[in-house]
């Protein structure tokens, strides 16, 4: 019976780990919203490469009934994708605290606008709780006269090529590289309407603008055009906000460039004579994988620490250390790659670091990589504990933008010295002139006793010769 | 006071010369005393006083040794400069007492302690404080 149920609880549990393999830290259930249901037809192709990884997609419109982020208190669904939608409000199920809601509650969200219709009021309200900013009457458009298509956009210049994006900075993991394409890829960002984003350090632009282009109102008629909402790298077409908790918020500025019209369409920059294909596929592929935490997403397998001295115990994860002692600790760690976990390989020119700490980091050390597997890493650093005892961490606290966040404290005490753990004074010959002295004191006072003993007074002698 | 005015007047001539004679005379003078105290010391202390004495001498030599060396070196391990010092020191305050004791002078002062009490209990002493010391040490 015993045997019977663990194996049912063995087939349940791989179950669930199917399910879950989809996405890495979320399950595959997909809430898709749409002006018209009709609409999906002109996103078959990225919808079809949604469905193809796994995604279990179901297709609302913001007036349905029975639209709902949660059920019971629990989310119903694991990632939202919005497509803009005309309504100026989005109804009571899409309020931007159900938004926040959902986002507190590890749900992402992959959030989709167009230059053409203007934002509903409800996301303007959410977006600006993280921080990300749209102009002001919840429209404008982005062009540039320097980089447009001039196939489809020779008149208007709002259909923007782009090169693909580098890595946000020289330490970071480039996720949206585009690998398998060549160096001039073009991505094509028509329509599209651009963000400004705040100082926080949990906001970063995918796609920036290039310098030369800016964001306008398309309804304001006058020739002239007065105030901009902003110029050039100030704008993000595409950003990024990864919470807290970890999950995931994406802007995409123009919701046409995951239309099927814009995958993998020719252009022709300005100035150039033969057409190219667009990468709008595969960078909408690394987007929505990434929002969807198909990438990006770090798993801490297991953290070990033990003694590491000579003669002693090395037994796993003891609760007591002393001072000095010589420690080593190690973690191992996997990246969520698309289907599987992969072995984790800090960037270039980044470090993995772990720190002891009170308080304070006593230490900050770098953790170097010694084994790796098929689907981890092991990192790990020998140290010598500091001169200080009381309570201390093992703290991994590594942030970084684009990886889920991988914060581990492991918590131990750190006692003084034992009585009997000192080195003795014979050991140290620092002490040797001192234990002769002990030993000159003694000796001394033997030889005294002895002299004592020996030289009894004559007087006593002839008083007992008396009696 | 009228009368003695002027032989205060000529003093310092002669006072001058007094001591003038007293400081050539005053290095033989003082082994002199060196001398006699110290046949004297030979001629009325008696033996196991005399062992005491030399005993003592040979403790402020040794104590004297380590304070230097402390100096001199550092006081690393300072719990074996504490034990080894305070070795000689209690060492020496221990036969100090021994030597109140059994000076036959003292004799009115303690009725009751014979030498032979006055040693056992120095034994006694001794013994602790050098198991004191060798545990301090560790």
């Amino acid at each position: 019976m015993a045997n019977l149920r663990s194996l049912l609880s063995f087939l349940l549990l791989a179950l669930v780990g199917a399910v879950q393999a989809i996405s890495a830290n979320g399950g595959n259930r997909l809430l898709v919203i749409l002006e018209d249901i009709a609409d999906k037809d002109g996103y078959t192709k990225f919808l079809g490469d949604l469905e193809g990884r796994g995604f279990d997609i179901v297709y609302e419109t913001p007036k349905s009934e029975s639209l709902s982020l949660f059920h019971l208190g629990e989310r119903s669904y694991d990632h939202v994708l919005l497509f803009p939608t005309k309504a100026k409000g989005l109804g009571p199920n899409l309020t931007p605290s159900v938004i926040l809601q959902f986002i507190n509650a590890d749900g992402n969200i992959l959030l989709a606008l167009s230059g053409s219709t203007p934002v509903p009021s409800s996301l303007v309200s959410a977006l600006l709780e993280l921080d990300i900013h749209l102009p002001a009457d919840r429209q404008g458009l982005v062009v540039d006269h320097f980089n447009y298509d001039t196939t489809s956009a020779s008149e208007k210049h709002d259909v923007l090529l782009l090169p693909t994006p580098g890595p946000l900075r020289p330490d970071y993991k480039d996720f949206f590289a585009l690998s398998g394409s060549d160096e001039s890829g073009v991505i094509a960002f028509p329509n599209g309407l651009g963000q400004t984003l705040g100082q926080g350090a949990l906001l970063s632009p995918i796609l920036r603008a290039p310098s030369t282009s800016y964001s306008y109102n398309p309804k304001d008629e006058s020739e002239a055009i007065e105030d901009l909402f902003a110029t050039g790298s100030q704008l993000s077409l595409v950003s990024a906000l990864q919470a807290r908790n970890s999950a995931r918020v994406t802007v995409v500025g123009s919701a046409d460039m995951l239309s099927d019209k814009w995958f993998d369409a020719s252009v022709k920059k300005v100035g150039e004579k033969s057409s190219v294909k667009t990468l709008n596929r595969e960078f909408a592929k690394a987007v929505a994988g990434w929002t969807f935490g198909e990438i990006g997403v770090l798993r801490v397998n297991w953290i070990e620490h033990h003694l590491n001295e000579a003669g002693q115990s090395n037994a796993s994860n003891p609760k007591i250390y002393r001072i000095k002692n010589d420690v080593t600790y190690s973690i191992s760690l996997s990246e969520y790659s698309w289907d599987k976990y992969i072995p984790f390989t800090v960037p270039e020119n980044d470090e993995l670091q772990l720190e002891f700490s009170m308080l304070s980091p006593f230490h900050r050390l770098k953790l170097n990589p010694i084994i790796s597997s098929e689907d981890s890493t092991t990192y790990s650093v020998s140290f010598k504990l500091p001169d200080q005892h009381g309570i201390f961490n093992f703290l991994v606290n590594y942030k970084r933008p684009f990886f889920n966040n991988v914060f581990e404290k492991n918590t131990v005490s750190v006692r003084h010295f034992a009585h009997d753990e000192w080195p003795r004074s014979f050991v140290i010959s620092g002490a040797w002139p001192w234990i002769a002295g002990i030993a000159a004191t003694v000796t001394g006072w033997l030889g005294f006793c002895a002299l004592w003993l020996y030289s009894a007074p004559p007087a006593t002698g002839e008083s007992k010769k008396k009696q | 006071m009228a009368p003695k005015k002027p032989a205060t007047a000529t003093g310092p001539a002669a006072t001058s010369a007094s001591t003038s004679t007293t400081t050539s005379s005053s290095s033989s003078q003082i082994d002199k005393i060196a001398g006699n105290i110290f046949q004297h010391y030979q001629k009325t202390t008696p033996q196991r006083t005399k062992l005491i004495d030399a005993f003592m001498a040979f403790l402020v030599i040794v104590g004297g040794l380590q304070f230097a060396y402390c100096i001199l070196a550092g006081n690393y391990p300072f719990n074996a400069f504490l034990s080894g010092f305070s070795a000689t020191v209690g060492q020496f305050v221990l036969t100090a007492s021994l030597r109140i004791q059994t000076t036959e002078a003292n004799k009115s002062e303690f009725p009751l302690v014979s030498p032979e009490r006055a040693f056992a209990d120095y034994v006694v002493g001794s013994l602790i404080l050098h198991f004191f010391c060798i545990n301090f040490i560790n």
